[in-house]
């Protein structure tokens, strides 16, 4: 159809949007085909370039998220920890304190653990899906930067007043 | 000037193949093998010399690969993967170990890097409210002195600290992008794994700094 149809037409068409030949495109375009970070990721239909804004979106909404989350857990591992490691425990330290109260200690230890290791759990995830939302916008297809933009701006929207509240 | 047009074909024909092969992703090795064969067979028609040399054309392949070849999908392979600058390629498994393990600790240096640029701004910031604290009492002209102009701001050796720093991170953080960038699985896998590893044990020191400036309000 496109080779038929004329070839002055399909040509500012075919050239962006086969940036997967080996030549990927430099500059913002419109199109409803691409390939997105993997390689059974690929678009072809304006359906399918839909979902896939809408799954970016929500990767992108996500990392804000995440961002969010993370500076809370953050918040809340030095509420929680500090007042019973290092003023408590210094000072029981020197006395040879209780076993009950070395249990406590223990306990807030392991909590603090669990905080530290969801923090970097947490913190694993933000830079994988930062990088994934990257490539996806070098994709250069304006609808993926479109659908980012957009995300991004949701999930701080949402994300922000609803985390920091409680 | 002769050769272009070899290998301008030589990198086509392999991505092509690499392009519609489906089993690419985790038969890189083997897929990258059918590649010699297939790029050895086919332009032999039109490029007999090409079939006398199929060692040199994987070199011929990272020649031509900084000027086009560039994946753009998720891939595990250790061939022929470039890496920043143009003399650090990629061939051999022991290549990109080496190279993982590289990626791995300039990311957790990266994120050390990350949480001792804060750790120092706060520490100055610290120290300069103490500094500031029991001035202001005796004169008015000394409050001169608690605020400090913007040139001995921009001249204090914490704020020049904290420029070169700032320098070193930015030029990591952009080399980590690249390194992601390749699309090469290991890489990403390292920069990701070293991100973490760097957050898990420098991140302490965070929440310990955050914990005494707060106390010193």
């Amino acid at each position: 159809m496109g080779a038929g149809g004329g070839a002055a037409q399909p040509v500012p068409r075919a050239a962006p949007a086969q940036p997967r030949g080996g030549m990927m495109a430099m500059y913002f375009f419109f199109s409803d085909k691409t390939v997105l970070l993997f390689d059974f990721w690929n678009v072809h239909s304006p359906a399918g370039m839909a979902l896939s804004v809408v799954v970016i979106l929500l990767l992108a909404a996500l990392y804000e998220v995440i961002k969010v989350t993370k500076g809370k857990l953050l918040h809340r591992t030095v509420l929680s920890v500090p007042t019973s490691i290092s003023q408590e425990s210094l000072e029981e330290r020197d006395r040879a304190s209780v076993n009950s109260e070395r249990g406590q200690q223990n306990s807030t230890q392991k909590r603090w653990f669990l905080y530290h290791v969801s923090q970097t759990l947490l913190h694993v995830i933000q830079v994988v899906i930062g990088y994934l939302v990257m490539l996806a916008v070098m994709s250069y297809n304006t609808w993926i930067f479109l659908g980012v933009i957009v995300g991004s701006t949701v999930g701080y929207y949402v994300a922000y007043p609803l985390l920091k509240v409680r | 000037m002769s050769t272009f047009p070899s290998f301008s074909k030589a990198p086509i024909i392999p991505h092509a193949i690499f392009d519609t092969s489906a089993v690419k992703m985790s038969l890189g090795h083997h897929a990258d093998h059918m590649n010699h064969t297939m790029s050895s067979a086919t332009p032999s028609s039109v490029h007999p010399p090409e079939h006398n040399h199929p060692t040199t054309s994987p070199e011929h392949n990272h020649e031509g690969g900084m000027m086009m070849m560039m994946d753009m999908t998720f891939h595990f392979s250790y061939k022929n993967v470039p890496l920043l600058f143009s003399g650090l390629v990629i061939n051999t498994p022991g290549e990109m170990a080496g190279a993982f393990v590289a990626v791995f600790f300039l990311a957790m240096f990266y994120e050390g890097l990350k949480i001792a640029r804060e750790c120092l701004l706060r520490k100055s910031q610290v120290s300069i409210r103490y500094n500031s604290m029991p001035v202001p009492g005796p004169n008015g002209t000394i409050l001169m002195e608690t605020h400090k102009t913007v040139g001995q701001q921009m001249l204090s050796f914490p704020h020049l600290l904290q420029t070169v720093l700032h320098i070193i991170q930015v030029v990591v953080s952009y080399f980590l992008m690249l390194i992601f960038m390749t699309y090469n699985g290991y890489l990403c896998i390292a920069v990701a794994a070293g991100a973490g590893t760097g957050y898990f044990f420098f991140s302490w020191k965070k929440a310990v700094v955050v914990d005494i400036t707060e106390h010193c309000h």
